[in-house]
């Protein structure tokens, strides 16, 4: 007999994570399955890394109503499971005469959300905020957050791990069948049952939705590309700095945000491509990229650069939509207790705890009630940072173990047992993607030059892994082709 | 005259040299600014010879592989086959620095030596 | 935190510190101390296995770990302390530094620092290569720590980006080891390494070298399918219709090195944007009195033995300045002219004779370098050859200097 969930979530991202974590909260047997190596691979670690006060969002919609309630929860749940969460605010900058009325119209789709604290502000105003940044007037939003998008979604699904979910990562569904009682998947790690299935796929949810017999939903896929600059740039700017939307429904425009780590990330474009995995970068945005951020903040130069990246939205709406597309969370009217999450783009980050909740919720109207869990716990201890620690603090936890005075990777700071605990992370992810995305090795100026070998030198200690098990981000990564003959 | 150019690759000066000659005689050498790019030349339009620089796994020792060198310079088109018997060498730790790997490599009277010391672990 | 006091603390141990410390000591000061993050001392030198250093310094051609064991040989003689797997995290300008190591948090306080931590390798982000972000793409050293400390094949079918010595190295390594070089692409139109180092390392084994060329794209979503290679125009833009996708699995970086010095301006010296190491003077002193930068940090040099040589003046230095003899003034300045991307020390005395270092802009051959005032030429020599790969020394006498305000270095066609 296959293992059968009572509920089971298609995707690891950060709002398959919240969901899995939620039901935990219930006594219901959860499972989740995520097709690659670790959680928080797609989309959801690919993003400006913010929670959104909900001015875009037009008003009425499920958007706007779960980005409020999520940016509400959003604050204690990062509390509870240790993740950085800083509420840096956020400036809408207006450059031009023209683009006054705009900050306008999105202070009062905010209030009509719901949003706290909006506030337009002039010329002085911005200068004091942001000494840097130039603009005629402002829409200033002083609740908008940063969070670590990676630490949060790998947060949830531990936390979830905890209480009593199954993290089945590098295990891809392929064919769901209906059963007399629920469903039937097939992966590449077996099969298993689901009374209630949760689809949480992201770029491939019309295909998870397709899989099940659900046709009609398109995914649009639409990459955004950044730009990551070193920490010394980081006192720049304050908090975030957005521009006036462009009038196309590409995304928010070219920002700069600063991450939870002390860096300012640039970007992201919006252009649709074919493949919902295609995350290139391309010499063209990444020009336009720089050139549009340097008229922001012309203190920076192309050196200030130490990586490039790029995330895809899961869009609904075709590159000539008029109006944006709402989420769509419903049960499929085709096949009772089948759950689709369509089109979760942003703002999906800020409102995966409301979603969750909103899943939870549809979860017990078709189970007709759920029963609580009584042994949840929702805290997870955060994670060390030798880095942003007192020198005394750092002392202390060096007497405690010795490995914290180790310093691995050299241009973040980071320890050899901040290392270690990463290697030995409750999912068991083991690629040098889980170990940076967790203890953020490998992610400073020198992308690894340095700590690289270190880190596979742990690897090696803590997990004696084959060579060909030796990969960056999963199989079909592999590091090496090889290794020397005759080596201990 | 036909003649060839080389670069010196004793030192990091990187001499351009030219060699005159007329079949297997050097008639001229310019160029160089030590004797020791007169000699490498000389070599080099006879018989070119390279140092060769590897390692070998270590067995025992508190690293995994110790670097070795040949002991001195052997003919350049045997460099593949010296890499192919090294190959096949394994050192015990503790070793020194000098220490060899192999000895005599494929009869040319140059031994692979370690560049490293490698402590017992 | 464990508190300590030295006379001169050298930070960092590979070729620049164990140089700087041990002139500190044989300069008399009693109580050195070397700070070394790695667990060894020599630094990068350990995985440096080919020969080509000492030429210099011992007039024999050594490998990187025969070099580095002379001088840690000569470290034991002299019962110099050092401390391994130990990390600054922190330099301030009142002379303390803090470490972290396993045996705990340490605050050393010291009469004199000496700043000998290297330089790192520039990585695809910073120079922006489009595409994917598979793996298989490595900086050459992270490559020649993996194969020549590990013994890890890092694939089978590699392309090279930028022609530094490290990657012409890399490129011979990877070819006895038995994986293929397919070409090595370098943007600039004359390559970045040494010609010797192009002659055996690329020409030895038929290694195609590309010159105004780079990479644009990188493809394969996991781990390196190919990557494309164009020619670039004067301004290093890739000329449409040259491209040519090349298969391979590897893509190795060898596109510059920077120096480390991210402590120094944490601690508040002033840093030449050129060289992006400290501002320095003829004791190679920074902008903060008692604090000196040598080797690497200060400057990418060509060959190790000049990084030790220069690191003997600093570590003299930081020991003069730590048993409290007074310092000359330093009123001469010195200014890269026409042709020249920069000139070490910046600053002057006129007290001694002094060893300028210096790199040229590009290529020339038959220059004349000249040396001035401003109005009087002090010193002319002849060129045959220049290259930006190979570093300049011109010695200048005390008497040359005598009545100097500054010293402006140019290159002039000699003809």
């Amino acid at each position: 007999m296959e293992t059968r969930f009572d509920a089971a979530v298609i995707g690891g991202g950060v709002v398959g994570c919240a969901i899995a974590r939620e039901l935990t909260k219930y006594k219901l047997k959860t499972g989740l399955f995520e097709k690659e190596c670790d959680v928080a691979v797609g989309t959801s670690g690919r993003n400006s890394g913010v929670s959104h006060a909900g001015f875009y969002v037009p008003a009425g919609t499920f958007k706007a109503k779960l980005n409020i309630v999520g940016h509400e929860l959003m604050p204690s749940l990062c509390k509870e499971l240790g993740v950085p969460y800083i509420a840096v605010g956020k400036i809408v900058t207006a450059k031009e005469e023209d683009e006054r009325e705009y900050l306008y119209k999105l202070k009062e789709t905010g209030e009509k959300n719901g949003c706290k604290k909006l506030r337009i502000i002039d010329q002085k105003e911005i200068k004091r905020l942001e000494p840097n940044i130039n603009g005629i007037e402002a829409l200033h939003s002083p609740t908008t957050a940063i969070l670590d998008p990676f630490l949060l979604t790998i947060s949830l699904a531990e936390n979830a791990l905890r209480n009593g979910a199954c993290i089945h990562l590098n295990t891809e569904v392929k064919r769901i069948e209906q059963s007399s009682d629920g469903f039937t998947l097939e992966t590449n790690n077996g099969k298993y049952a689901a009374g209630i299935l949760i689809n949480s796929a992201g770029l491939y949810a019309d295909k998870i939705a397709a899989m099940a017999g659900i046709t009609g939903y398109e995914i649009h896929p639409c990459r955004g590309e950044y730009h990551l600059l070193d920490k010394n740039k980081r006192n720049l700017i304050n908090g975030a700095v957005y521009p006036v939307p462009p009038k196309e429904l590409g995304g928010l425009g070219i920002h700069l945000t600063p991450t939870t780590d002390g860096n300012i990330m640039l970007g992201p474009s919006a252009e649709y491509i074919p493949e919902p995995d295609d995350t290139a970068n391309t010499s063209e945005v990444m020009d336009k990229l720089f050139k549009e951020s340097y008229e922001f903040l012309p203190k920076i130069t192309r050196k200030d650069i130490i990586k490039s990246f790029s995330g895809i939205r899961p869009k609904l709406i075709t590159p000539g939509s008029k109006s944006p597309a709402d989420f769509i969370i419903e049960e499929s009217r085709k096949i009772p207790g089948f759950i689709n999450l369509i089109g979760i783009e942003s703002p999906g980050l800020t409102g995966a705890p409301a979603i969750a909740k909103k899943v939870a919720e549809m979860i017990s109207k078709i189970r007709g009630g759920l029963v609580e869990n009584p042994s949840f716990d929702p805290t997870e201890k955060p994670k060390i940072r030798f880095a942003e620690l007192s020198n005394r603090e750092k002392s202390e936890l060096i007497k405690k173990d010795p490995d914290y005075g180790i310093v691995v990777c050299r241009c973040q700071s980071v320890t050899k047992k901040e290392v270690i605990d990463a290697l030995n992370n409750p999912l068991c992810a083991r690629s040098i993607y889980s170990v940076s995305k967790r203890c953020r090795a490998t992610l400073g100026r020198c992308q690894g030059g340095f700590c690289l070998p270190k880190i596979i030198e742990n690897l090696e200690e803590q997990h004696h892994p084959q060579t060909s098990d030796i990969n960056y981000a999963g199989k079909g990564s592999e590091l090496f082709t090889g290794k020397k003959e005759g080596i201990e | 005259m036909p003649n060839k150019k080389y670069v010196c690759i004793i030192c990091p000066n990187s001499c351009e040299i030219d060699v005159e000659y007329s079949g297997k005689n050097i008639t001229k050498i310019s160029g160089q600014t030590c004797k020791k790019g007169e000699e490498y030349t000389r070599k080099e339009f006879t018989s070119p010879e390279r140092g060769l620089t590897t390692s070998v796994p270590v067995h025992g020792g508190t690293i995994p592989l110790v670097s070795v060198k040949t002991s001195k310079t052997i003919p350049k088109e045997l460099i593949k086959d010296a890499m192919a018997e090294i190959s096949a060498a394994r050192m015990n730790a503790p070793v020194k620095i000098g220490d060899p790997a192999i000895k005599n490599i494929l009869g040319t009277g140059v031994d692979i030596v370690a560049t490293k010391n490698v402590p017992k672990k | 935190m464990i508190r300590k006091t030295v006379d001169v603390a050298v930070v960092g141990g590979g070729p620049a510190g164990l140089s700087a410390a041990l002139s500190a000591k044989k300069n008399g000061a009693a109580n050195v101390l070397i700070i070394e993050r790695g667990e060894n001392l020599g630094g990068i030198l350990n995985q440096c296995i080919h020969e080509g250093f000492g030429l210099e310094s011992f007039g024999v051609a050594l490998s990187g770990p025969e070099y580095m064991q002379r001088f840690i040989d000569d470290v034991e003689k002299h019962r110099i302390p050092y401390m391994l797997d130990s990390m600054v995290l922190e330099v301030s300008a009142d002379k303390k530094i803090i470490v972290s190591s396993k045996e705990g948090l340490f605050e050393i306080t010291s009469k004199s620092i000496i700043l000998c931590m290297g330089c790192r390798e520039r990585t695809r982000g910073q120079i922006l290569t489009p595409g994917t972000r598979p793996a298989g793409v490595y900086t050459a050293g992270a490559a020649q720590n993996f194969i020549n400390l590990k013994g890890y094949r890092i694939g089978e079918k590699a392309v090279i980006l930028g022609s530094g010595d490290i990657g012409l190295i890399m490129a011979r390594r990877l070819t006895l080891e038995g994986s293929k070089v397919l070409a090595v692409a370098e943007i600039l139109p004359y390559s970045s390494g040494l010609p010797r180092n192009m002659a055996q390392c690329l020409d030895d084994y038929g290694i195609p070298l590309y010159l105004s060329h780079t990479v644009t794209e990188i493809h394969g979503k996991k781990r390196v399918e190919a990557v494309t290679l164009a020619q670039v125009d004067e301004r290093f833009k890739p000329i449409a219709g040259t491209e040519k996708k090349i298969e391979c699995d590897t893509l190795l970086l060898s596109v510059g090195l920077v120096p480390e010095n991210e402590l120094t301006r944490k601690a508040g010296i002033l840093i030449d944007e050129q060289t992006a190491g400290a501002v320095v003077d003829e004791d190679l002193q920074t902008s903060i009195p008692g604090i000196f930068a040598c080797g690497n940090v200060l400057h990418v040099h060509d060959v190790v033995d000049y990084v030790s040589l220069e690191a003997e003046r600093a570590g003299r230095s930081a020991a003069e300045y730590a048993q409290g003899k007074e310092k000359k003034p330093q009123t001469i300045k010195t200014t890269p002219g026409e042709g020249i991307r920069y000139v070490l020390p910046h600053q002057l005395s006129a007290d001694s004779d002094v060893k300028l270092s210096m790199r040229v802009m590009a290529p020339a051959r038959n220059v004349k370098l000249i040396l001035s005032d401003g109005d009087r030429v002090i010193k002319t020599l002849m060129k045959t050859r220049v290259n930006p790969a190979e570093m300049i020394q011109v010695t200048l006498k005390k008497n040359e200097l005598a009545g100097c305000k500054k010293i402006i270095v140019m290159l002039q066609n000699a003809k």
